[in-house]
């Protein structure tokens, strides 16, 4: 028997969380499940009865809030909100991974619809223009000349958030049809698979297809690079081939691995729960 | 054995569990377990703007 709980933060139970339960399961830990729709967070900790938290909120806001009063409450938690916070916008992931010196795309940002254009000048056409916060590829915009971003800008400025009035330009990287999701727990490379689309967004969540990659140090290394610039966890790193070498683009906090797992065969769920168990015991 | 609320086909529980999600096998809407005993499901929530992973 564990000598610890889990605390399980969720919104839905996708075959990601279920694996995760199962693997908890087989290891004897009790789990406490904590769907986000339901838990209440008073100032003092009343209630809860884990130990550790694993976040797998598919919500940004849940998620920031929820982490930080289970870290209020004394609890561990995977990730941290710190992390969290960091990887859920692209502004702030941006800057980190900057700071620590690896490749990543050149990005201008903008903070009103008038300095986006400029900020579009300066990147250079084509150009992608992505919300700070936001995920699955959801309201990006490949952006080919100055007449389609006065438009784009203009759609934008008209959404009620903002949030949508903050201007995340990058440049445009041309890559094959492909990118590359790198999984990372704890500063050690677990798995690695192409995301591969004929459309610019390889997301998986938007119908790209995954393929396996075979061993390569250099994707390797540059994944853990990453995910210990962002504070390290339980981090899915995405990367592009672009025509200067490997570049991060993204460090996902709370990532899906269904798609890795069936490629690779890589048991992700089991190795979460086997690090959230040394977390528990650190 | 339930109804989906979209398409009222009978969707089972099979080895389901408290709060999965699922595509009703007829028509495709995704649905989420609201209860196992007995099996009760509706419609999964909404996917909102700052979902993702």
């Amino acid at each position: 028997m564990s000598d610890f709980t889990l605390g399980l933060f969720y919104t839905v139970i996708r075959p990601e969380e279920k694996w995760i339960l199962e693997a908890a399961e087989a290891r004897g830990i009790p789990v406490e499940r904590l769907p986000d729709d339901e838990v209440t967070f008073p100032l003092v900790r009343n209630g809860v009865k884990s130990d550790i938290v694993l976040n797998r909120s598919m919500s940004h806001t849940r998620s920031l809030y929820g982490l930080r009063f289970f870290e209020h409450y004394g609890l561990r938690t995977v990730n941290r909100f710190d992390v969290v916070n960091l990887c859920g916008d692209k502004i702030l992931t941006s800057l980190r991974l900057q700071e620590a010196g690896i490749p990543t795309p050149r990005t201008v940002v903008a903070l009103t619809p008038e300095a986006a254009l400029k900020a579009l000048d300066e990147v250079g056409y084509p150009a992608v223009l992505k919300p700070p916060v936001g995920s699955w590829g959801r309201l990006m915009a490949k952006v080919d000349d100055r007449e389609e971003a006065e438009q784009i800008i203009e759609h934008k400025d008209a959404l009620a958030s903002p949030m949508h009035s903050v201007f995340y330009v990058q440049e445009y990287v041309p890559k094959p049809d492909r990118d590359i999701r790198a999984n990372v727990i704890d500063g050690e490379f677990v798995a690695a698979i192409y995301r591969r689309s004929l459309a610019w967004r390889t997301n998986t969540a938007r119908g790209g297809e995954g393929e396996p990659v075979g061993p390569s140090p250099e994707i390797e290394e540059l994944a853990v690079r990453a995910a210990q610039a962002v504070g390290g966890g339980f981090l899915a790193v995405d990367l592009m081939e672009s025509p200067d070498g490997l570049v991060v683009h993204e460090v996902n906090h709370t990532p899906e691995f269904k798609t890795v797992r069936a490629v690779t065969g890589v048991d992700i769920a089991a190795k979460v729960v086997d690090y959230v168990s040394e977390v528990a015991r650190r | 054995m339930t109804q989906c609320p979209e398409c009222e086909a009978h969707v089972e529980r099979k080895d389901m569990i408290m709060g999965e999600v699922f595509s009703c096998p007829d028509c495709g809407t995704e649905l989420e377990v609201t209860a196992t005993e007995p099996f009760t499901v509706a419609y999964a929530p909404r996917e909102e703007e700052d979902w993702g992973e």
